[in-house]
C-alpha cells in the first residue's frame, strides 16, 4: 500500500512539473514573432548580402530592444542561398516546412522566381527586397516586392541617357540570368521607345570571369554610352577589362553598382559611371547619417549596397508592422493573413527608406537618385522623379 | 561594324590572353609527356597557388615577388608531393593509366572542395585593381599587362626549350619520355624524372596563375575550366609535343576570340566543349602541322 502511494505520489508529482514546465514554455514561445531572411551568406554575391543581413539583423535588435511588438520579440531566420536558385529553394523550403514562418524576405531574382511556387503553394507571404526583375510583379498572389523594379531605376537612366545627356547611340551588355535579361529589355524598350538606339546587345555568362569576347562586340559597335547590368561581383571586372581594351566611354548601370568595391576594383576606370540608388541619401532623410555613423564605427566602412541595406532594415519594420495589424485584430500569424495585412496597411512609414506604398499590382515606385563616380567617390548626381 | 582597328584588338587580345592558357598547356604537356600521366592535379595545384598568392598579396600585404614565391613554393611542394605519394605509390602497385586519371581527378576535385570550404566563392583578383596602363598602337589597346603576360611567357617557354634540348636533365627527361625502363637501363631514374617534370610542370602553373589572377578573377572551381583548354590543346598540339600544345594554346585563343565574329557572344563558353568534340573526333592524334614546323616541335 505504501509502495503504491508512493508510486501514484511519484506519478502525479510528473504530471504536474511537466503541466508547470509547458505553462513556463508556452508564453516564451508565443512572444515569438518569427519571420524568415533567406539571403547570400556565402557565395560569389555574399559582399552585398552579408551586409544586408546586418542591417536586417539591426533593425531586429532596435525593435526588440523598444519592446518588440506588443511585448513580443521579433525574431528572424537567416538561411543561406548563395544568390542561387537551387540553394534558395532548400533555404525557403525548410524556412516554410520546418520553421513555420508566415513570412519570408528573399532578393536576387532568381532566387525569388525560383521560391515563388513554393510560397504560392503554402500560402506563406514572400517578400522581394532588393531584386529587380520586372517579372517579380507576376509571380503569384504570395509574391510582392516591397523595392521597386527595373521598369523603374532602369526606365529612368535610360531617360537621363538619352534625355538629358543627349547620347543617342548606346550599347547594352548583361549577365545572362534572371536579373541581366529581363532589366536589359526594359533599358531597351524604353530607350528605343524614347528614340534611341541600341547599337549592340551583348550578354555574359554569371560565371564568366573573361568578358573579353562580349566586349569587343560592344567596341566594335561603337556607342556614345554603355548601360551595364551585372551582378554585384562582376560588374567592377567587365568595367576594368572595358577599360583594358581601350574603351573609354561613360558606363551606366542600376543600384547593383553602387557598390565601394566598384572604385576599388576598377579604379579611374568607374570615374564617369552612373548608378541608380533606389534610397533616400542622408540629405533627404535624417535617420541615414546615425544608420552611416553606425556602420563606420561597426566596420569602419560603408556598407556594400547601401541603398539594399537600407531597404533590408526597414523589412524588419514592415514585418513588424504586419505582425502589430495581426495582433491588433486578434487574427493568427499565417501566410493567408500576412498578406491580408500587408494589403490592408498597404501604406507604410519606415525609418531609412521613408513612405512605402504596396500597389494592387504587386509594385512599389519610389524617386530614383541618380549618383556618379568623381574622383573615386560617389557624388549625387540627379534625382528622377 | 568590324573594321581593321578592331580585327587587330581581337587578335591581340587573343594573343595577349592566350599566355596564361600556354603556360598551363605546357605544364600540362610537359607531364603527359615525361610521366605519361593525364595530371589533373594541375588543377588543384594551380588553385592552391592562387589562394596561397591571394592570401599573401591581398590579405597579408606581402610584396608582390614575395607572394608569387610563396604560390609558387606551394605549387611545387605540392606537385613533388602528388607524384611522390601518389603517382609513385600507383605506378609500384601497376595500376593501370585509368587508376591514375581517376586519382588525378578525383584529387582535384577534392583540392577545390578544400578551398570552397575556405576562401568561399567570391571571385578574387590577386590585385585590388586589375587595371593596367593602356597604351592606344593604332587604335589597338596594348596594355602593361599584355606586355607583361606575352615576355613572361616567351622567355619562360624559350628556357624550357634550352633545358630540354642542351642540358643534361633535359636529355634525361626525352630519354625517360620515350622509353622509361630503357632510361632506367643505362643508369637514368625515372622517378627522378618524373618528379622533375612535375617540379616544371608547377613552376608554369604558378607563372600562369599568377597571370590569371592579375586579369580576371578566379573561383575555386575555375581551375578545373582552365584545364579543359590545357587539355584541348595538348590533344590539338599533338600528344607527346610539348611546344605543339603551346602553339595550340594560342590557336585556341584565337579562335574563341574570333567566334564573337560569327555567333553571340552568350555562345563564346560553349565553343571550348564544341572544340573538344571536334579535336577527339577529328584529330584525335593532333592536328598536322605544316612540315617545317613539324621540326621544330617534333618530340619537345
Amino acid at each position: 500500500m505504501i509502495r503504491s502511494f508512493t508510486a501514484h505520489a511519484g506519478v502525479r508529482a510528473l504530471v504536474f512539473a511537466s503541466i508547470a514546465a509547458a505553462v513556463c514554455a508556452a508564453p516564451a514561445l508565443a512572444q515569438t514573432l518569427k519571420f524568415g531572411l533567406a539571403m547570400p551568406l556565402t557565395g560569389s554575391q555574399s559582399s552585398f548580402g552579408k551586409d544586408q543581413i546586418k542591417a536586417a539583423e539591426w533593425a531586429v535588435a532596435d525593435i526588440n530592444a523598444k519592446g518588440g511588438v506588443n511585448g513580443k520579440k521579433l525574431e528572424m531566420i537567416v538561411l543561406d542561398t548563395q544568390g542561387d536558385a537551387t540553394l534558395g529553394i532548400n533555404a525557403v523550403n525548410r524556412l516554410v516546412n520546418v520553421d513555420k514562418v508566415p513570412v519570408f524576405v528573399t532578393a536576387w531574382s532568381a532566387v525569388v522566381k525560383a521560391v515563388a511556387p513554393i510560397a504560392n503553394r503554402e500560402k506563406v507571404l514572400a517578400l522581394s527586397i532588393g531584386a529587380n526583375s520586372p517579372d517579380i510583379a507576376k509571380l503569384g498572389d504570395y509574391v510582392y516586392t516591397a523595392f521597386p523594379l527595373a521598369d523603374v531605376d532602369v526606365a529612368a537612366v535610360a531617360n537621363y541617357t538619352l534625355k538629358t545627356l543627349g547620347k543617342k547611340r548606346v550599347a547594352v551588355i548583361y549577365v545572362n540570368n534572371e536579373t541581366g535579361i529581363e532589366a536589359a529589355k526594359v533599358y531597351r524598350t524604353q530607350f528605343e521607345k524614347s528614340g534611341g538606339q541600341i547599337v549592340a546587345y551583348e550578354t555574359y555568362d554569371p560565371k564568366a570571369t573573361d568578358f573579353t569576347g562580349a566586349l569587343l562586340k560592344v567596341r566594335a559597335a561603337n556607342p556614345e554610352m554603355i548601360h551595364l547590368h551585372g551582378l554585384v561581383a562582376e560588374m567592377p571586372l567587365v568595367i576594368a577589362q572595358m577599360r583594358q581594351l581601350g574603351m573609354t566611354q561613360r558606363v551606366t548601370s542600376y543600384a547593383g553598382a553602387y557598390n565601394p568595391q566598384m572604385v576599388e576594383k576598377a579604379g579611374k576606370g568607374a570615374e564617369g559611371l552612373i548608378v541608380t540608388s533606389l534610397a533616400p541619401d542622408a540629405r533627404q532623410n535624417p535617420n541615414v547619417s546615425g544608420y552611416l555613423e553606425r556602420w563606420k564605427k561597426a566596420e569602419n566602412r560603408i556598407p556594400n549596397g547601401l541603398p539594399y541595406t537600407q531597404y533590408l532594415y526597414d523589412s524588419a519594420y514592415l514585418v513588424a508592422a504586419l505582425y502589430d495589424h495581426l495582433e491588433k485584430n486578434k487574427l493568427p500569424a499565417t501566410g493567408e493573413n500576412m498578406r491580408r495585412a500587408l494589403l490592408a496597411v498597404k501604406t507604410f512609414d519606415l525609418p531609412m527608406t521613408g513612405k512605402l506604398v504596396i500597389n494592387e499590382d504587386h509594385t512599389v515606385r519610389k524617386p530614383v537618385n541618380l549618383l556618379t563616380v568623381q574622383d573615386g567617390q560617389f557624388v549625387p548626381l540627379a534625382t528622377v522623379d | 561594324m568590324f573594321d581593321l582597328p578592331i580585327l587587330l584588338q581581337i587578335g591581340w587580345t587573343a594573343v595577349a590572353t592566350s599566355a596564361y592558357y600556354v603556360l598551363f598547356a605546357i605544364a600540362f604537356a610537359l607531364t603527359l609527356k615525361v610521366a605519361q600521366v593525364w595530371n589533373f592535379v594541375q588543377a588543384g595545384v594551380m588553385g592552391l597557388a592562387f589562394y596561397a598568392m591571394w592570401l599573401a598579396m591581398i590579405r597579408w600585404q606581402w610584396p608582390h615577388a614575395a607572394g608569387f614565391a610563396l604560390g609558387l613554393a606551394v605549387a611545387v611542394v605540392v606537385s613533388a608531393a602528388v607524384e611522390a605519394w601518389g603517382f609513385r605509390v600507383l605506378r609500384q602497385r601497376n595500376s593501370s593509366s585509368l587508376m591514375l586519371f581517376i586519382f588525378a581527378i578525383v584529387l582535384a576535385e577534392f583540392i577545390s572542395y578544400l578551398l570552397t570550404l575556405a576562401f568561399g566563392t567570391e571571385p578574387e583578383t590577386l590585385t585590388k585593381s586589375i587595371v593596367s596602363e593602356v597604351h592606344l598602337v593604332g587604335g589597338v589597346a596594348i596594355t602593361n599587362w599584355d606586355l607583361r603576360a606575352l615576355a613572361i611567357t616567351i622567355a619562360m617557354s624559350l628556357a624550357l626549350f634550352a633545358y630540354l634540348r642542351f642540358t643534361r636533365n633535359g636529355q634525361f627527361l626525352y630519354a625517360v619520355a620515350d622509353n622509361g625502363p630503357l632510361a632506367e637501363l643505362y643508369g637514368i631514374s625515372a622517378n627522378r624524372a618524373y618528379l622533375l617534370a612535375m617540379v616544371i610542370s608547377a613552376v608554369f602553373v604558378a607563372a600562369g596563375v599568377y597571370l590569371y589572377g592579375t586579369r580576371a578573377s578566379m573561383i575555386p572551381t575555375q581551375p578545373l575550366e582552365l584545364m579543359l583548354f590545357a587539355v584541348i590543346a595538348t590533344i590539338l598540339g599533338g600528344i607527346g609535343s610539348i611546344h605543339g600544345a603551346a602553339l595550340a594554346a594560342v590557336f585556341l585563343s584565337l579562335l574563341q576570340s574570333a567566334s564573337i565574329l560569327v555567333i553571340p557572344s552568350a555562345w563564346q563558353g560553349s565553343l571550348t566543349y564544341f572544340v573538344l568534340f571536334i579535336v577527339i573526333l577529328f584529330f584525335p592524334t593532333g592536328f598536322r602541322f605544316p612540315a617545317w614546323l613539324r621540326r621544330v616541335t617534333r618530340g619537345r
